[in-house]
């Protein structure tokens, strides 16, 4: 369909695409973690739509920043929950 | 005077003067009658080609009647002076019209290229099968009418139709057809193609001993009705297909055109007068809208039945405008002048979106209530009053307006889905109403839909973009509203999806857990929302790319009284092969009579059993071949085909026996081992059993299964080790309850890990 305005999607892919020659430099390994990156700044695509920021790369960089630190957090609760276990 | 009593079966023309109507009277006869209809048409310009278009039009052979108007173009602000011509013969009028707009390019035009039932609609309050008073002299003139009844009564009186079906004994796309088959009142007759003088004979004989008010054919538009035309002139046998002698049928055209991103194929079609013909293979979405449904739609949007049965739901509703703005004198624009304002590029990243699609937490959820907003986006226009002509709304909820032309249009009908909605959860199951109403409200829901579209669309009379895009704004407002709402009484939302959302709380599990929800998204929002179901448990599936990936519309899942929700699974779509599609149905069914996530193990075990089951079936050749049939949708011409699809070399196939195909045709085949790799079904001879690419077919099935069983923890590489393994019954599986391999990292924070309470 046509559209004025490239859909939040599009715009994501392109920015994806636009690190490609990063993403090849990378070793291996590096590779599979930024695959995983952009693959968590995915999840919130619909909130990136809705922010409908001028910019939407910042937003896919706010999203994996949120997700690192949800999983952060998650751990930092299970090593407390693992020292509970013990101390108990 | 005689007066009549009885439904309106159709209307258009008369061949002099004014328009012909066919009742179905009370007493069972079909009566002619003929009623005198002025018709006017506008035009708009400066005044000297107005005066100008004046004296041609004088010296014109249907002699209009002239005069000054004034009336109102939704799209200006001060009532438009016009040039009103009138007309007592409309039949000349589409002739005078197109000679007057070649002549003058440069007149706006209005009113001008309406169709006759709508006009008599909405001077008349006429739909077909309205339910009518008629009043006439001896000679069949209408001296006056009244209309009974409305199209927006829940239970009308309905006229007993004769209905005729006539039906080729084999599908003429396949294989030649050597029969034709009719039916009516459960009586059958089987008419020989051959000899074609007696076919003649015999069909007239019976049309014109039963007078059926309904044709209803099998390919009726492409093949049937063309034969029977071609041979009845052949052998100068007048076959009355027609209700009047002196008419012959119309033709339509066929054709393919773009529509929300798929091409779409329209074949030929063939209208009759004062008879209506529908073909079930033709009509579009049959399958959803059947006999019900096609008179519903009728009687909506005033479109003569037969267009009613053919159109696209997008004619439908904006037919539906234009009675409206008929009956309220506002000009009806022949061609769009208004274009689109100016926008910053700012506007446009705020403005231009659609509605909110959420990646849901993907993964296996017990106890999952799915509330949505009843028909959100026709709702919002009608409360909101969302018109192009209205001042957009600055919040949800009622307007200080007065109605614009959208939501006075779809206000009836929006109330009469509601209302059919609500009595379908009060009929008992074995009410005959139910299944009328569903096929009723499938009808309106297409109509319901397409309204918002069109309120975009730039060819629309009435659209206008600006108005589509307040629509979604709007939308995601209350989306955003039901979350926030949800999230603050202690809910989790797994999954939003533009009208409705999907949500969780410890101990909800019945309806009434969610009526508070309800109460509070409906007070915060405006906008009617109801309960679709509590889910015993819904599976979200990732994206079959790319397994980290949650997909917005993969799901299935369970309701409490046992019914099953799938969307984007083979199951449900219409290029699976049904094989295929039983198969995993079957599967799913049986995991549906899992009560507890303890009862699930089991099922999953009984699932694969019924795999392992049916896969013997293929592989032992007991899977008939109609069954391994996949219809796969030509998207552009073959030509256009770089590397041709198995579609696409199918329909070369065809093509080389000399069939004709185009975009937008579904074309049907099987997978063959060797050649090209396919066979089409409609080629003459059929495929051998024993060329059957079975091992394609077992990856195919295999793959929708694998679908189901994912969410508990099965992929597809393992899934093979079970089917092929007989000790599949012994072995534990790995059922990890909503904590599949990548579980964790999509879950949302649980609000007490940030150390403060959940309904803070």
């Amino acid at each position: 369909m046509g559209r004025t305005l490239p859909s939040i999607t599009q715009a994501f892919i392109q920015e994806e695409e636009a690190f490609s020659r990063f993403r090849r430099a990378l070793r291996r390994g590096d590779q599979i973690a930024l695959d995983d990156l952009f693959a968590t700044a995915r999840k919130h695509l619909s909130a990136a739509a809705y922010a409908s920021h001028a910019l939407p790369m910042e937003t896919f960089l706010l999203s994996m920043l949120l997700e690192q630190h949800k999983e952060i957090m998650q751990l930092r609760q299970q090593v407390a929950d693992l020292r509970g276990d013990r101390d108990a | 005077m005689p007066d009549h009593t009885g439904w309106l079966l159709d209307l258009f023309e008369d061949a002099q003067r004014g328009v012909d109507l066919w009742l179905i009277g009370d007493d069972g006869a079909r009566l002619r009658l003929r009623q005198d209809f002025p018709l006017i048409f506008y035009a708009a310009g400066n005044t000297e080609a107005l005066h100008q278009l004046g004296l041609w039009l004088r010296g014109q052979p249907e002699k209009p009647a002239l005069a000054r108007a004034v009336r109102r173009d939704l799209f200006r602000d001060q009532p438009l002076t016009l040039l009103a011509i009138e007309m007592q013969d409309p039949i000349n009028q589409p002739r005078l019209f197109q000679r007057a707009a070649k002549r003058f390019p440069d007149l706006d035009f209005y009113d001008a290229d309406i169709n006759i039932t709508l006009r008599h609609a909405a001077r008349w309050g006429t739909f077909p099968l309205a339910r009518c008073y008629v009043c006439a002299d001896d000679d069949g003139n209408v001296q006056d009418m009244r209309v009974l009844d409305s199209p927006w009564d829940l239970d009308p009186l309905t006229p007993p139709l004769r209905v005729l079906s006539i039906m080729p004994d084999h599908d003429p796309s396949h294989t030649d057809p050597t029969a034709l088959i009719a039916t009516h009142d459960k009586r059958e007759y089987r008419f020989s193609l051959q000899p074609e003088r007696s076919l003649l004979i015999n069909l007239r004989a019976l049309l014109q001993r039963y007078d059926p008010d309904l044709l209803l054919t099998g390919s009726g538009d492409t093949w049937l009705l063309p034969l029977l035309l071609s041979l009845s002139k052949k052998h100068n046998l007048p076959l009355p297909l027609n209700r009047e002698p002196d008419r012959g049928v119309l033709h339509k055209k066929e054709g393919s055109y773009f529509s929300y991103g798929q091409i779409i194929y329209r074949g030929q079609q063939i209208l009759l007068y004062g008879r209506c013909h529908i073909d079930c293979r033709n009509a579009m979405m049959w399958q959803s809208y059947d006999l019900q449904g096609a008179l519903e739609s009728a009687r909506i949007t005033a479109l003569p039945i037969q267009q009613a049965a053919r159109v696209s739901p997008g004619t439908g509703i904006s037919s539906m405008q234009i009675t409206t703005a008929l009956h309220n004198e506002i000009l009806v624009p022949w061609k769009k002048q208004q274009v689109e304002r100016p926008k910053t590029a700012l506007d446009l990243i705020q403005y231009d979106q659609g509605g909110l699609v959420y990646q849901p937490i993907t993964g296996l959820h017990f106890d999952v209530g799915m509330i949505d907003f009843i028909s959100m986006y026709p709702s919002i226009m009608v409360h909101s009053n969302i018109s192009p002509e209205t001042p957009f709304p600055d919040r949800l909820g009622s307007s200080d307006h007065p109605p614009g032309l959208v939501p006075l249009t779809l206000k009836p009908l929006l109330e009469k889905r509601i209302a059919l909605k609500q009595r379908a959860l009060s009929l008992p199951s074995w009410d005959p109403r139910r299944a009328q109403d569903k096929a009723r409200s499938a009808a309106h829901k297409w109509l319901l839909v397409t309204c918002f579209g069109y309120l975009g669309y730039k060819n629309a009379r009435f659209g206008r973009i600006e108005a589509h895009e307040a629509v979604t704004t709007w939308g995601r407002e209350a989306l955003l509203r039901a979350k926030e709402a949800a999230e603050e009484m202690g809910f989790r939302v797994l999954h939003m999806y533009v009208d409705g959302l999907w949500v969780q709380k410890d101990g909800c599990r019945d309806p009434q857990h969610f009526q508070p929800l309800l109460e509070e998204v409906a007070s915060r929002t405006s906008l009617p929302i109801s309960l679709d179901g509590v889910y015993r448990w819904v599976a979200f599936l990732p994206s079959r790319v790319d397994d980290r990936l949650p997909v917005p519309n993969r799901y299935f899942g369970v309701f409490q009284d046992g019914s099953v929700k799938a969307r984007g699974i083979d199951l449900r779509r219409r290029d699976s092969a049904p094989y295929v599609a039983d198969v995993q149905r079957e599967m799913l069914r049986c995991l549906a009579l899992a009560s507890s996530p303890d009862d699930l193990q089991q099922r999953v075990s009984q699932a694969i059993a019924i795999l392992r089951q049916r896969l013997q079936d293929l592989r032992q050749g007991r899977v008939p071949l109609r069954e391994l049939l996949v219809g796969k949708k030509l998207s552009k011409e073959l030509s256009g085909y770089r590397v041709p699809s198995p579609g696409a070399k199918a329909a070369l196939q065809l093509q080389a026996v000399g069939k004709s195909v185009r975009p937008g045709q579904r074309i049907k085949l099987v997978f063959i081992r060797g050649g090209d790799g396919v066979h089409a079904w409609d080629l003459p001879e059929p495929p051998s059993a024993s060329a059957l690419d079975v091992h394609y077919y077992q990856t195919l099935l295999l793959r929708a299964a694998a679908n189901l069983l994912q969410p508990f923890g099965l992929d597809e590489d393992e899934l093979l080790i079970w089917v092929r393994s007989d000790f599949g019954k012994q072995l534990e599986l790995p059922l990890r309850v909503w904590s599949w391999r990548h579980a964790p990292d999509i879950l949302p924070l649980d609000p007490a890990l940030l150390g403060y309470p959940a309904n803070a």
